[in-house]
């Protein structure tokens, strides 16, 4: 169809700007009816973590949504042999699953997590906020802006089509001329700044700011998980924004790192996957640390080995980086390379294992109440082991010539990431939702999601093993009838459909909960750790006077012993949540410069990066503490 | 426990001629034999997964009778937590023999130094299509034919950006890069017709790079690069 300024519109690109344009519709009037505009300021304004983990969360939501519309798409134009499912082949399906692989990472898991972090750690380990509450701002509306950068690709009909690893020389303006990849450069570029500056404040608070008592040894798993994950991503982003800064000088200004006679491909793949790989664990390990907290809370018993489940995070996440080039298998380092490489990637099975036995030897003896939660976290285990021996049996490098790039790896990396992952990301939103919002999940519809969604799952991806050894390569939008394939991809297509039905659930769920509201107390779980002694949802200022941590789990030894946890009046001063409209700015002029690159309208470019220092300056220049001097607050460091 | 239930519905589908599990060269054949091994080594990591956590969670499940229950705390178990970590290395270290073995016969290198002794072909990879040549100069595209010998040595390099060469019944696939020419070689192949693919995804047209590939007799191979197209 075509359109005067857009040109040539395709259909669902057309459908997309008409869905958008009404659901914007639909929200403005439903923001202005109800009078929510002064909250909108307020949470554009805020720089208090549970009110920015809410935003994180509310956005992986909603892109989860739109990548899992896309799963749907890829799953539907699958679904039988030759077929051709609306507009879905060739370089529609190119961009379809581009655009599936990087919304997951970035733009849902990712904050999904970061979220989740952002609320629950502070309140785990007894801080008042996370230790730069400015720079969390600024963490979150980067995240945004690279986001809705990279969205904004499609609306134009120029979706990236490089698939989310973005390999060179694909990647290169000689291959993928016009602005379609620099959505994708620009867009993971932008958010993953924000991802560091969020990990290093997650590293400060975890380290500065625990309350009295609470010895790295006492701490809860999920901010042990969260305190490692930071350190994966602080080093493996920082990769990943020199590999995407190499690809932007190669694209914009002619630079060769990664084609030509200087450079060579295999560079960016390094490159990518010493990001890529730690990626995994940086998805994993959040997840693991919410198990490792929601099992013990509903099997009422301790975590069984503690101090190996800290050692067996910290060797996941150091092991994480010496295993990258198992991506590699095909490209010929050569048999050292190739022996090294399966060797460590094997090492990485035993302290996951460890894990998973020690997960197994909690439930062991305890007393399993099959709430939302845990049954989440119980779906979890024997799923991810699935996932996990194929890992090993990836591993096999000279086998790997076989699984690599076909199915059978889509079938790996889904169930791994799925089974931990999304399966923590479901239990952790389930049993904290009363901590965020005061409300708590219906338990009912929460069991039919996770029925749904844990059939939904292994049909889609079990069946990819058997289509993978079948010879079929991942990427492709179609496969012949005569390969014995049909049987296969049709399970998977219904067992996608049953995940987003699941789904479905989730939506009823959110509506059901906020409209009975029914408040529920500060601990609802009967929970274990300090955040269920802080009121739900937790208010901007806890801990006020600060507990005293006097051995793991205090609230529940507190709770058994029938007294009170001990408090203090001594403690070190706190982060200052302020309202502040710079950090938004900030991230927008970022975006502004992110367009002035991607169309070489390098006036716009500089405009965006003076707007950027400008306020650098007029940051410096202010006393954000000033308000609270009037008010007494004890700063008694 | 669903899941233990299909599990066997789908290993009775691996008997019916997967193609991997059922390759037609010794290279492959090596390599599915890796893939049995690992996957049989697995089975049992999982069995024993499965078992413990059904049970466990049967067991142990809340019931009326426990509601007032609260569980002894278990700090650890040096003398089991000593056990899964030890079993699986020993696990692992009997899977890594062979997977070095054959590692390091299979793995495709670049620049090789020595000559390989077989049957050379040069294979040129480009978007979207395959030229394979022959030892005597017969170029032909999308249409790769080679006889039962000993071995086929494949010279892989791309005209633009990066494909991968892979046939699912002969054996695995290797990358074909432009700015440097890999080595693969592949074992006596038996006679039959395959279909051979790009693995590594390279644009618009990906899915439909693919190529036929025929086995064919040593005699008919000669005749083959003999006759002119």
């Amino acid at each position: 169809m075509n359109i005067p300024f857009f040109g040539d519109l395709p259909s669902d690109v057309l459908v997309a700007w008409i869905f958008s344009v009404i659901l914007g519709i639909i929200v403005s009037i439903f923001i202005i009816k109800k009078k929510k505009l002064p909250v909108i300021w307020e949470y554009i304004r805020t720089t208090n973590h549970r009110k920015i983990g809410t935003m994180y969360i509310l956005f992986g939501v909603l892109f989860f949504i739109r990548a899992g519309i896309d799963a749907l798409f890829i799953r539907t134009q699958l679904a039988l042999p030759n077929n051709e499912f609306w507009v879905f082949q060739y370089e529609k399906y190119n961009e379809v699953f581009t655009t599936h692989g990087t919304m997951m990472i970035f733009f849902a898991a990712m904050p999904l997590l970061l979220g989740l972090m952002n609320v629950v750690i502070p309140l785990q380990i007894g801080a008042r906020d996370l230790a730069f509450p400015f720079l969390n701002a600024v963490g979150f509306w980067l995240f945004l802006a690279g986001a809705i950068f990279f969205n904004l690709a499609f609306f134009f009909n120029t979706t990236p089509d490089v698939g989310w690893t973005g390999y060179a020389p694909l990647s290169t303006s000689e291959y993928t001329p016009g602005p379609s990849t620099d959505y994708y450069v620009f867009g993971v570029q932008i958010s993953g700044l924000g991802t560091i500056f969020t990990a290093l404040n997650l590293i400060v608070t975890i380290v500065r700011h625990r309350a009295p008592g609470m010895k790295l040894t006492r701490m809860p798993l999920f901010s042990w998980a969260a305190l490692i994950t930071s350190f994966l991503i602080l080093i493996a982003f920082t990769v990943l924004a020199i590999g995407l800064y190499l690809l932007m000088f190669d694209r914009l200004f002619g630079t060769g790192f990664f084609s030509g006679d200087e450079g060579s491909p295999v560079f960016w793949q390094h490159l990518f996957w010493i990001f890529g790989h730690p990626e995994v664990y940086i998805l994993a390990l959040p997840a693991f640390g919410m198990f490792s907290d929601i099992i013990p809370t509903f099997a009422k018993k301790r975590i069984f080995g503690y101090p190996a489940m800290v050692i067996s995070l910290a060797l996941i996440g150091f092991l994480g980086f010496t295993v990258w080039s198992h991506h590699m298998f095909t490209v010929g380092l050569g048999p050292m390379a190739n022996t090294f490489f399966a060797i460590t990637t094997m090492l990485i099975a035993v302290p996951t294992g460890i894990k998973v036995f020690n997960w197994l030897f909690t439930i062991r003896g305890g007393v399993l109440r099959m709430t939302v939660p845990m049954l989440f976290s119980l779906g979890f285990i024997p799923s991810f082991v699935m996932g996990g021996v194929t890992g090993v049996m990836l591993s096999v490098s000279a086998a790997d010539f076989q699984f690599h790039d076909s199915h059978f790896v889509v079938a790996h990396f889904h169930y791994v990431i799925l089974a931990s992952t999304i399966l923590g990301i479901f239990a952790g939103l389930y049993y904290w939702y009363p901590k965020i919002t005061g409300y708590m999940l219906d338990e009912k519809l929460g069991k039919w999601h996770f029925w749904l969604f844990l059939i939904g799952y292994h049909l889609t991806f079990f069946p990819m093993h058997i289509s993978g050894l079948q010879g079929m390569p991942r990427r492709v939008y179609t496969y012949g009838a005569d390969e014995g394939l049909t049987t296969l991809n049709f399970l998977s297509t219904i067992g996608a459909f049953l995940m987003g039905v699941s789904m479905l659930f989730v939506v009823w769920n959110l509506y059901k909960t906020h409209t009975k509201k029914e408040k529920v107390g500060n601990d609802p779980w009967n929970g274990r750790t300090l955040e269920w002694t802080v009121a739900s949802p937790s208010p901007e200022h806890t801990f006020d006077p600060m507990p005293v941590v006097k051995e793991m789990d205090p609230f529940w030894y507190a709770k058994q012993e029938n007294r009170e946890l001990e408090t203090t009046t001594k403690t070190r001063a706190a982060p200052i949540a302020i309202n502040t409209i710079i950090p938004i700015l900030m991230a927008f002029s970022l975006f502004v410069v992110a367009v002035g690159l991607t169309f070489t309208w390098y006036w716009l470019a500089i405009a965006g990066g003076v707007l950027l220092f400008s306020l650098f300056i007029i940051r410096s220049l202010t006393d954000e503490r000033k308000d609270h001097y009037g008010k007494g607050v004890e700063t008694n460091e | 426990m669903k899941k233990l239930s299909i599990l066997p519905i789908f290993l009775f589908l691996a008997g019916c001629n997967i193609t991997v599990l059922d390759p037609k060269s010794s290279t492959g054949k090596e390599q599915s034999f890796l893939i049995w091994f690992s996957f049989g080594l697995m089975t049992i990591v999982v069995i024993t997964v499965f078992i413990l956590f059904a049970w466990f969670v049967f067991k142990y499940r809340y019931t009326k009778e426990k509601d007032d229950v609260i569980p002894k705390d278990v700090k650890g178990n040096l003398k089991l937590e000593l056990t899964w970590t030890i079993l699986p290395v020993l696990l692992l270290a009997v899977l890594a023999v062979p997977t070095i073995a054959i590692t390091y016969d299979q793995s495709p290198v670049s620049d090789a130094k020595e000559e390989l002794d077989g049957v050379p072909i040069d294979v040129k990879a480009e978007q979207f299509k395959w030229t394979f040549t022959h030892e005597n100069g017969k170029e032909v595209t999308d249409e790769l034919v080679i006889p039962e010998t000993d071995a086929v040595i494949f010279h892989l390099k791309s005209a633009d950006i990066i494909h991968s060469f892979w046939v699912p019944a002969l054996a695995g696939k290797v990358d074909v890069f432009p700015d440097k020419e890999l080595t693969y070689e592949i074992k006596n192949p038996e006679a039959g017709t395959y279909k051979g693919k790009c693995a590594e995804y390279c644009g618009l047209q990906h899915a439909d790079m693919t190529f036929d590939v025929k086995v064919v007799s040593a005699e008919d191979y000669k005749k083959y690069i003999e006759e002119e197209e």
